[in-house]
């Protein structure tokens, strides 16, 4: 298991709600993942304006790392994990 | 002691029953309850339930014996509003008001859980996060003996089938700020280190109530934020408080009193004791003292003698007595940026590349903390096995690459003499200053304002696009040799500042 940087400027459909922003969907080459679970969310406070990341599993078994730059509000897709 | 796996409502009104019952037993006497959920379940003698594991099985009065384990690993820590259990109220009786109270809060097999957080595919498996040695490993893994710092390749053998994995350092770093963020809401001083803390609750019972509860809630809480569980100990001091936390692991809540204390420790192995290492610990087994309980036999002036002023420190630790203070740590002692090449070189422009990569990054940190160090070091472990390290006094305080990195280079080149290729590199700033607080030089206070400038720019810059935006001198000769995110380099083992 290892995992693989895509660093990818992705379209990501989220939900804001209550104050927590939770990811629903990404596009990525022209496919779009249907997110069926949010495995972790951390916040990297560090940055003047906080990134939040995500560890999310796709409807076909993927597990993804998002990440929601506050500042300008853009989403990249980190990285990808793969089984060895 | 007493263990108190984080109490639901429901349940806390068992664990009551049992403390009650708990307080005619010997003192190593701890009670037995279930945690969330399985508190409904809960066999109405007040026993453990499924979730209390069986390794933490009480009799039929819900106590264990002396001797057992006193509390199993428990699955879970179901969310529950804070109750004022009469668990509390019987602990609180027997702790004298002006009781200190220090609570050790570790998280439980820290780099591996976040592994198995991050990818659900790793949940239940053996995963080891570390590169040349384990860092970190999970509790699947450590039943094949594994265990923090023992030789991936032992590991492998011991454990075939474990997950290997570099490790994610800027994710862990996260997911502690998170957690001792969360530590700070109970304690006015909390003591941090990388995957454990230590938090003063002397005199906050009125205001957040009793220590137990407390425990309980903030296992709670970090558990539904970030998904990990953390052992809490208890404690009048620091050192007890942690060897409670020990005996609960993993997931456990555990509290030892004042009293208590000397039999709580006194058959415990003489190198759970604080502040016995590995080279104490022998010289006291040679002596045939092996559990702290007949560390006592020996006089303050007998283990001054063995081993000089620390000794006589061991002489009240071995009675439970540690006047340690906790105290937030808002200048660390160093910052040490540390890495393993990729694959064991000798060719100098990627060692000094790598080193002027580390210098920058640990002069970031510096400059994050409004520090200036005056004293770099320069850490080299060869292929071999072998080490050297030095360091150097800076005429001036500095945080600025360049001062840094002139330093370290010296350094590089009066240890770098072997014709071994070099297996890790590491640079430690210390000694630090406040920054702004040293004397300025009267000619040269524009140009240096003028490169702190420069320098605190560059870290905007960094801060918005990734360290990996700005690459300076040698640094790029890493270019096409690591791999790159946004956080610069991908080191290979990125050690933190301590």
């Amino acid at each position: 298991m290892r995992s693989e940087l895509l660093d990818e400027a992705v379209t990501v459909r989220a939900e804001f709600q209550g104050g927590v922003v939770t990811p629903v969907a990404f596009r990525r080459r022209g496919h779009e993942h249907r997110v069926t679970r949010v495995n972790a969310r951390w916040i990297d406070r560090v940055p003047r304006h906080p990134h939040f990341y995500f560890s999310v599993t796709d409807e076909s078994g993927g597990v993804y790392q998002l990440q929601l730059q506050s500042g300008d509000l853009l989403w990249w897709l980190d990285a990808v994990m793969v089984e060895d | 002691m007493r263990s108190f796996p984080a109490a639901a409502p429901n349940e806390a009104h068992d664990a009551t029953r049992s403390s009650r019952a708990d307080s005619k037993a010997p003192a190593s006497v701890a009670t037995g309850a279930a945690v969330g959920n399985e508190a409904k379940r809960e066999e109405p003698s007040g026993g453990a339930s499924a979730g209390a594991g069986t390794a933490g099985m009480p009799n039929a009065s819900g106590l264990a014996r002396p001797g057992e384990r006193f509390a199993g690993p428990v699955a879970s820590v179901a969310p529950a509003a804070p109750a004022k259990s009469a668990t509390s109220a019987a602990v609180s009786s027997r702790a004298p008001a002006a009781e200190r109270v220090i609570l050790h809060v570790d998280i439980d097999a820290f780099f591996a859980a976040i592994e198995q957080r991050l990818d659900p595919r790793l949940a239940g498996k053996p995963v080891i996060v570390g590169a040349g040695v384990i860092a970190s490993c999970s509790y699947e893994a450590r039943r094949f003996g594994l265990r923090a710092g023992m030789a991936l390749s032992e590991a492998k053998r011991r454990c075939p089938a474990a997950v290997i994995l570099e490790g994610h350092a800027q994710i862990y770093r996260c997911f502690a700020e998170e957690i001792f963020g969360r530590c700070r809401a109970f304690s006015p001083a909390i003591e941090t280190y990388l995957d454990e803390a230590y938090c003063d609750l002397s005199g906050t019972t009125r205001l957040h109530g009793d220590p137990v509860d407390q425990a309980a809630r903030l296992k709670r809480e970090i558990l539904e934020a970030t998904g990990l569980t953390v052992t809490c100990g208890l404690g009048p001091n620091r050192m007890l408080s942690k060897l409670a936390g020990k005996t609960v692991k993993p997931n456990g809540l555990a509290r030892v009193f004042a009293a208590e204390a000397e039999e709580f420790l006194t058959s415990r192995p003489i190198e759970q004791l604080a502040g016995v290492g590995h080279a104490h610990a022998k010289t006291l087994r040679s002596m045939n003292l092996r559990t702290i309980g007949e560390l006592r036999a020996l006089s303050a002036e007998a283990l001054e003698a063995l081993f000089g002023a620390p000794g006589r420190l061991l002489h009240g630790r071995c009675r439970g007595h540690d006047t340690a203070p906790v105290h937030e740590r808002e200048v660390p002692v160093s910052i040490s940026r540390e890495t393993s090449f990729h694959r064991d070189t000798a060719d100098r422009l990627e060692i000094e590349g790598m080193l002027e990569y580390l210098a920058s990054r640990a002069c970031r940190a510096a400059r994050e903390l409004e520090l200036t160090a005056r004293t770099v070091s320069v850490r080299l472990g060869y292929s071999d096995g072998q080490g050297a390290e030095r360091a150097r006094t800076l005429s001036a305080a500095s945080d600025v690459d360049p001062a840094v990195i002139e330093a370290a280079r010296g350094l590089l080149a009066a240890l770098f003499t072997r014709r071994v290729a070099l297996h890790r590199v590491g640079l430690t700033l210390s000694n630090f200053h406040a920054a702004g607080a040293a004397q300025g030089l009267l000619f040269e206070e524009r140009e240096a304002g003028r490169r702190n400038a420069l320098y605190r720019t560059f870290d905007r810059v960094r801060g918005a696009y990734g360290h990996g935006v700005l690459v300076s001198g040698q640094a790029l000769h890493l270019r096409g040799r690591l791999e790159e995110d946004r956080h610069g380099f991908r080191l290979r083992t990125p050690s933190l500042t301590k």
